[in-house]
């Protein structure tokens, strides 16, 4: 019997290797940040220098690209130099890169709750739905109307077994349009219902979108509010059902633009 | 009222429906293998009154679940009660899939004499465990001499039983509403067992807090001269304010049937009576209870303990903890078990400054009660306290105080101290906050510090993509199940239009067979092989004119041109080509001899007249 020598049998493994680094550093471009300056900014917060370590790693980020830990280290910085709202705003950038982190979730909720109401708090249906991503409902609900449809394709190859299968496309039908509707009200929440954060320490929102209007009340650093309505530099917010006005545009992020 | 009343009616015509059998065999198999399926034992004595008149009995329920006893306790003699014994029963339950199962002794208890009876704590093995029951008590009274003017005449009447007229605020006390029904009443029956099912709460009543409403089993009793069927609701109450409370009963509107005397008149055609519907008297009564007024009494305002918060009744306290070895932060479960007699639901634990150096969370309760009234039970609360520094040495005594009517005084449960060790340290901070975020469906932990600290590597650098749900090439993938799908509703629906369509089907299997025919006609020509070429288009022709004149093949000759085809309509060259290439065939038959061009150069003609064929519409 002829045996295979070990040196190929290594071969296989190493060459997937090779393809994968030559794929990782095919995926690494020009302007992104070295190693090294996100040492430096790391060595920054580790000394204290908070709002220094925040501006560090803001200049690391080139236009369109950013990376998890960059941004989970930023909204520390910025929470540790009592930047409550950029440090949110941070979190919820680093929250698309990885909304599966653990250290980022426990330090999204633990910034939530030192934020100062009124801010927006999701009700329990909302607080559901966050369980997934909106990336993660779309694969589900796609999933299941894939084995729906392919199985109503295999029903009309072998009509012999509806009445046997009867059952399983109704189930497969209901679980589809539940995952659809999850997955609707999830992109609903994400990309439809906008919410802006406020990054001052305190900012007066106004009855109308004007300077002179009379002060509605007052939001804090870190508060999340629901973007209603945008006029020239100032967007109409809401931060609950009778909590309605309008800030100007410098005194909040819109996280995810 | 009226409700209650129409009840009546309709429940007397459901009652047959509702004796039929319930699978007695599946319920004896299920009994055999209560001991093996049944849970945790528990054994348990109820009474379904606490209050009876003199020569009236009370039924003593003894339950044993979760195994068989190894023998079955029976109350000792006490002077002045009559006990016996009313036999033994299996209860068996599946609820939700919950199979529970449970043995009763019934012991009939009579008093002889009015008094409060004790029946002493009972003792029984259960499932390898020796249980033991509160003891109980049953108050006689004297029979009320005329407890209902002309009670011994009347056909029907409600009374009230109040046993006591003195009650404190806060305690509970037990009214019972006895339905007095005199035998031989025709619809008697039906009226007692409506009453059974009765749901609703029987009494009118004010400045009181209306707990449960529970059936005493139905008897039969003599007053004054007339034998009754009595049916008892038993409902507990909680006085909450001090002063006189009047309680009145519901009043119900029924009609009583009174079988007329002459019902012995003999039918010559039923002499046996079969057929006989007895003849009754209908008589519409309102039946009400005379009020009764029951004086509530204030709690004393001396001696109230300093952690009383209201309970009133007859306590006992079990208290546990653990876990005892603990570091500082970490939750202990403490459990608290008042078992005894009085308003459980409103029983409240008090609050323990002893523990101010734990941090305390709100306590869970559950409650479970013993008897139908759901006066008796235990009431289990759990609360968890956090130490907050490493010198704590044990968990403070825990003091419980009520009011006990019995005794007419506050009394006082107190726990000892339970030790603990508890360590100093705990996790730490940022590990906390960490841990809340991995386990969220964890019981909430005290709150995080601070937050988890920065990554030490970059990671990859990546551009945040769009969901899935906005990208082309994702969208585009999803389409492709949905053309799966109509791609094999197509298909299907072009086989079922092909198998309901014969001249269809047939005209296809045709276009093959010429186009296979022509193939052939090809090599033979190639081939110079005369007679096939001649058979093979002899075959051709009477396929397609068969096929085009829905005749069968085989029946088609030269002779359709004249006889189907030109009163058709088919244009003259048409029938000159075919006619010529029937002709051909024949004259092939009798001199077969040809070229392989001659048969070749034939080939363009038959395709041509084949196409013409084809192309008719016949």
């Amino acid at each position: 019997m002829n045996r295979i020598p070990r040196r190929n049998c290594l071969g296989a493994p190493a060459g997937l290797a090779m393809l994968l680094l030559a794929l990782f550093a095919a995926g690494a471009r020009a302007d992104d940040p070295p190693a090294a300056a996100f040492e430096a900014a790391n060595k920054l917060y580790e000394e204290g220098r908070f709002a220094e370590a925040a501006a560090a790693y803001q200049k690391l980020a080139p236009p369109g690209r950013t990376s998890a830990a960059l941004c989970f280290n930023l909204g520390n910085a910025c929470f540790k130099a009592g930047q409550l709202g950029r440090a949110l705003a941070a979190y919820r950038q680093a929250e698309l890169l990885t909304p599966r982190d653990p250290d980022l979730r426990a330090n999204l909720q633990f910034a939530r709750s030192q934020v100062h109401p009124p801010t927006l708090t999701p009700g329990r249906l909302q607080r559901w739905l966050g369980r997934l991503t909106l990336n993660e409902w779309t694969l589900l609900a796609a999933g299941a109307v894939w084995l729906w449809l392919l199985l109503l394709a295999f029903l009309q190859w072998r009509p012999a077994l509806r009445p046997a299968l009867r059952h399983y496309v109704r189930a497969l039908a209901l679980l589809a349009a539940l995952l659809c509707a999850g997955a609707a009200f999830a992109l609903r929440a994400a990309r439809f219902t906008p919410t802006a954060i406020v990054i001052e320490p305190e900012a007066v929102v106004h009855y109308g979108p004007l300077a002179e209007s009379p002060a509605a009340f007052s939001v804090h650093d870190g508060a999340e509010l629901r973007v209603l309505d945008q006029k020239d530099d100032w967007l109409q917010v809401s931060a609950g059902p009778r909590r309605t006005g309008w800030l100007r545009r410098g005194q909040i992020l819109l996280p995810g633009r | 009222m009226r409700r209650l009343s129409s009840w009546i009616k309709s429940n007397s015509r459901r009652r047959s429906r509702q004796e039929l059998g319930r699978g007695v065999a599946l319920l004896a198999g299920l009994a055999w293998l209560a001991p093996l399926l049944a849970g945790a034992a528990s054994f348990t004595a109820t009474l379904d009154r606490e209050n009876v008149t003199v020569g009236e009995s009370a039924t003593l329920t003894l339950r044993f679940e979760g195994g068989n006893p190894k023998s079955i306790p029976f109350p000792s003699d006490i002077p002045h009660l009559q006990i016996s014994d009313a036999g033994t029963s299996r209860n068996i339950s599946i609820v939700n899939g919950q199979y529970s199962a449970s043995f009763l002794k019934n012991i009939i208890l009579t008093p002889t004499q009015p008094g409060e009876f004790v029946i002493p704590a009972l003792t029984a093995e259960v499932g390898g465990q020796v249980l033991t029951t509160p003891p109980l008590k049953l108050t006689a009274v004297k029979a009320p001499t005329s407890a209902v003017d002309g009670a011994g005449e009347q056909l029907a009447f409600f009374r009230l039983f109040v046993p006591r007229k003195e009650v404190y605020v806060g305690e509970i006390l037990a009214i019972e509403l006895q339905v007095c029904i005199r035998e031989g009443l025709a619809n008697g029956e039906d009226i007692l067992q409506s009453f059974d099912q009765f749901n609703g709460c029987p009494l009118k009543v004010e400045g009181v807090s209306l707990i449960k409403t529970a059936h005493a089993q139905r008897r039969r009793g003599q007053i004054g001269n007339a034998g009754y069927g009595i049916a008892t609701l038993v409902t507990s109450l909680s006085p909450l304010r001090s002063g006189p409370i009047s309680i009145s009963s519901m009043e119900v509107p029924l009609t009583l049937q009174i079988p007329l005397p002459n019902q012995r008149r003999r039918d010559p055609f039923d002499p046996f009576g079969m057929f006989q519907r007895l003849q009754v008297e209908e008589r519409r009564v309102t039946l009400s209870a005379e009020p009764e007024t029951l004086e509530a009494l204030p709690l004393p305002a001396e001696g109230v303990p300093a952690g009383f918060n209201g309970a009133v009744g007859s306590f006992a306290m079990t208290v546990t903890a653990g876990p005892t070895n603990v570091a500082v932060g970490d939750p202990v479960t403490v459990k608290i078990q008042l078992a005894g007699r009085g308003a459980f639901d409103a029983l409240a634990l008090p609050e323990q400054t002893a523990w101010q150096d734990f941090k305390t969370y709100p306590p869970t309760a559950k409650v479970e009660t013993t008897d139908p009234l759901g006066l008796q039970g235990v009431k289990t609360f759990e609360q968890v306290v956090v130490p907050q520094n490493p010198e704590l040495k044990a968990l403070p005594a825990l003091a419980f105080s009520f009011f006990d009517p019995e005794q007419k005084r506050y009394r006082t449960l107190t726990q000892p101290p339970i030790p603990l060790i508890v360590r100093p340290g705990g996790p730490a901070p940022v590990a906390v906050a960490a841990a809340s975020a991995r386990n969220p469906a964890a019981e909430a932990p005290p709150p995080a510090p601070d937050i988890v600290h920065i990554k030490p590597r970059l990671g990859a650098m990546a551009q945040v993509a769009a969901p899935l749900v906005f990208q082309p090439r994702f969208l585009a993938w999803q389409a492709l199940p949905l053309l799966a799908w109509l791609s094999a509703l197509l298909w299907r629906r072009r086989a079922e239009a092909l198998a309901a369509n014969p001249r269809l089907r047939r005209r296809r299997r045709v276009a093959q067979v010429v186009r296979q025919g022509l193939a052939e006609l090809r090599r033979h020509a190639a081939g110079n092989r005369s007679d096939d070429f001649f058979a093979t288009l002899a075959r051709l022709l009477q396929e397609q004119l068969g096929e085009r004149l829905d005749l069968p093949a085989s029946a088609i000759t030269e002779a359709v041109i004249d006889e189907h085809l030109r009163p058709r309509g088919v244009p003259e060259a048409v029938l000159g080509s075919l006619r010529e290439l029937f002709q051909t065939c024949n004259f092939a038959r009798y001199a077969p001899i040809k070229s392989s061009q001659e048969l070749t150069a034939m080939i363009p003609k038959i395709e041509a007249a084949l196409r013409d064929l084809q192309e008719l519409e016949l």
